[in-house]
């Protein structure tokens, strides 16, 4: 092997390869020589399929233009304007941004919370905490979509068996026990998703907080609890502000998961059928791929999609490098 | 379906090489399986079974091959009811033939009915009600009959039952009726079969007749056969899968037609049923023909829709009194006689209730107490769009 590398080195390949290497040094091309054959990959996995949606979006392309059985049309805005006129699309945005607006919050202070317990907690039990809800997050979507379908089952789910149990004063006069949570409308669909998503999705923030808290020198709380500051007081002079940057990007995560959530309301709202349950991604989906498909339709929703998303980011982005907490 | 194989290779010798591979697909499957065969040009079949409003809808969007000159020399085809054979065509051309068909009905248990004291099965709306109060009067914890909210296909039976339409041509467009008196008659029943009436459990919104769309269990039809649904709307096929859940009471298990408004006659059923079509992209469209011609000859078609709990399509084969006999199968036998499809079979249907689902979310608004006109305006003016949607049908 040694003698092989060794004649390579020897042959007049090699002194072009020098020189390659020389012009690369002089113009500061190393990085983006690394970046080549990811970038490529993206584009051609990525970039291309998007720049086909775009096309596809003004386009009335469905099967029979893929089967050549009618030809493809211009249709200019039409994909666009007949979404906007949609009431159903807005509905299932106003579903959407209403089910981030809630689940966001509520698991990302779940989460910080269980952050906090963990910094508290010593190695064992932090340890046995941590596993644990980490396995929640673990799940699967659709195991765990699977498993909230029988706990709210109305024929013998144990969430509907133990409500039936208790008393009417506490729990009011609903049949229980027949209680249908996922197909009878979003508001009970969405209570259920609610706890399902919170449950999957806080043990990443518990863990990024944890992590996160780890950085801060111990000194400081020490000197607050000298001071006789209040646990309240603490976090939000000493852990938020420097933890801020975290909190930012888990915030802007948990956002853009929480507006793709499809697996999950899939499963549980029956499909396609519960119209008035949809998310946004619901929507597309329905819109794009049931038969008869229509993919100009779902490339133009798909694009609407993507802005919503990107105002968000950009929004988010701006705003904390403004304050430099991502600088 | 060996058999089959086996008539094939001696009716048509030159094909006595041929192999046949069937590929039982599951039913709500077919349309993905289409749309994949369609849209990457490969894995497509040469001949395939189609639910009967799917038809015009598959053929539109180019997937079907055009057998109307060989339908025409067809010995069996003058046979087969004209009307279904209609449907499978599309201005004009053929591109499918009918295989079975069905219809619904309302199945019932006979000893409940005895013990209940209902002599005989209900011919009008009012009765239906009432039955179904007494036998949850009986058997306390049952509900009394099934309305499941996303369930078109038995739906449109009250609203023809009541004298309405779902939808009617004038001068080739499309004009909805779901809001004329006679229609909202229907809707209202049913949706006050839960509302008003309570004779159906509030955990069927949202649900087929099947349970939550795609799931397997916890459907009106499990229900039923463990005994805590005391009428269920469905068609004779779903006696494999009534079995399925459990046979404790099959032995009184029979069917009467869903009644009309004012009775005396049933409320004309939708006529449901599956068609063969022969693949455009087949490769071997002569050969998958002569396969379609062997499948559904008069006597290999009854058999197959016997097996099924289907009746066959032939005139011939539905007369001569075989099926009265059957208490499962004479209330549907009697339903059979009283038939509509359109427009369940117009082109744009299968947008108007898959994709756009316009009668189960109109029907699920309502069951969950929302206002009525304003609700049945906005189903119709939405199905008379998507139905006038491209070309006219």
């Amino acid at each position: 092997m040694a003698e092989t590398i060794a004649q390579l080195h020897g042959t007049p390949a090699a002194s072009r390869g020098t020189r390659a290497g020389a012009f690369v040094r002089r113009h500061r091309l190393a990085p983006y020589l690394l970046l080549v054959p990811a970038l490529g990959g993206l584009a051609l996995v990525y970039l291309w399929p998007l720049v086909q949606m775009l096309l596809y979006s003004f386009q009335n392309y469905g099967l029979p233009q893929v089967t050549g059985a009618a030809p493809v049309q211009w249709v200019g805005f039409g994909n666009f304007s007949s979404t906007f006129a949609d009431s159903e699309f807005w509905l299932s945005l106003r579903i959407t941004v209403i089910f981030a607006g809630v689940v966001v919050p509520l698991t990302l202070v779940v989460g910080t919370l269980v952050g906090l317990l963990l910094n508290r907690l010593g190695p064992r039990m932090s340890g046995f905490v941590a596993i644990t809800a980490l396995l929640a997050w673990a799940t699967p979507p659709v195991a765990g979509s699977v498993l909230f379908y029988w706990l709210f089952n109305p024929d013998g789910g144990l969430v509907d068996w133990t409500l039936s149990k208790m008393p009417h004063w506490l729990v009011g006069s609903t049949n229980w026990a027949g209680y249908n949570w996922t197909t009878t409308g979003a508001l009970q669909a969405y209570t259920v998703l609610t706890v399902l998503v919170v449950w999957t999705s806080f043990p990443f923030i518990a863990v990024s907080v944890l992590a996160g808290l780890k950085t801060v020198p111990a000194e400081l709380y020490e000197a607050a609890r000298i001071d006789g500051a209040s646990p309240w007081r603490v976090f939000w002079r000493i852990t938020y502000p420097l933890l801020k940057p975290i909190f930012l990007v888990l915030l802007l995560l948990s956002v853009i998961w929480d507006f793709n959530i499809f697996t999950q309301t899939y499963l549980l709202v029956g499909g396609l059928a519960n119209r008035n349950e949809f998310n946004l991604g619901l929507y597309i989906y329905d819109k794009g791929f049931t038969f008869p498909p229509s993919y100009g339709l779902g490339g133009a929703l798909a694009i609407i999609f993507t802005l919503i998303l990107l105002v968000i980011t950009v929004g988010y982005v701006r705003t904390s490098v403004r304050q430099g907490a991502l600088t | 379906m060996n058999g089959i194989v086996k008539q094939f290779h001696k009716q048509f010798p030159q094909y006595k090489h041929t192999k046949v591979v069937v590929d039982w697909i599951p039913w709500t499957n077919r349309t993905t399986d289409w749309t994949n065969a369609l849209s990457s040009g490969k894995g497509g079949p040469d001949i395939t079974e189609l639910g009967n409003t799917d038809t015009p809808g598959v053929a539109a969007e180019g997937a079907l091959a055009n057998i109307t000159s060989e339908v025409k020399t067809w010995k069996s085809g003058s046979d087969i009811i004209a009307g279904n054979l209609a449907n499978d065509t599309v201005s004009g051309n053929n591109y499918a033939v009918p295989w079975f068909g069905g219809v619904r009905g309302i199945w019932y248990r006979k000893d409940q009915f005895a013990a209940a004291g209902i002599t005989s099965t209900p011919a009008t709306w009012a009765e239906l009600v009432t039955d179904a109060k007494k036998l949850m009067a009986k058997y306390p914890g049952t509900y009394g009959l099934g309305a499941p909210s996303d369930y078109t296909n038995a739906i449109v039976s009250f609203i023809w039952g009541a004298g309405g339409q779902v939808a009617v041509q004038k001068g080739g467009k499309w004009v909805a009726e779901l809001n004329t008196p006679q229609s909202e008659a229907g809707i209202k029943f049913y949706s006050d079969l839960l509302l008003t009436d309570h004779v159906s459990p509030s955990k069927y919104i949202g649900e087929t007749e099947l349970g939550a769309p795609g799931a397997t269990s916890g459907g009106s039809d499990e229900d039923f056969a463990k005994g805590t649904l005391d009428m269920y709307i469905d068609g004779p096929w779903a006696e494999s899968s009534l079995e399925a859940v459990s046979t404790k009471y099959q032995s009184d298990w029979a069917s009467f037609p869903i009644p009309s408004q004012n009775g005396p006659n049933p409320a004309p059923a939708f006529a449901g049923g599956s068609d063969l079509g022969v693949w455009a992209k087949s490769p071997n469209k002569t050969a998958s023909w002569d396969l379609v011609s062997v499948m559904d000859s008069p006597s290999n078609a009854t058999t197959f829709a016997n097996l099924q709990g289907f009746f066959p399509e032939f005139t011939t084969a539905l007369s001569g009194g075989k099926y009265s006999g059957s208490a499962v199968m004479s209330g549907f036998a009697k339903a059979a006689a009283y038939t509509q499809i359109s427009p369940l079979n117009s082109k744009n249907w299968a947008t108007a209730d898959a994709t756009d689902a316009i009668i189960p979310t109109m029907m699920k608004s309502l069951m969950e107490g929302a206002s009525f006109t304003a609700t049945v305006n906005k189903a119709n003016s939405e199905l008379q769009n998507v139905l006038n949607t491209g070309s006219e049908s």
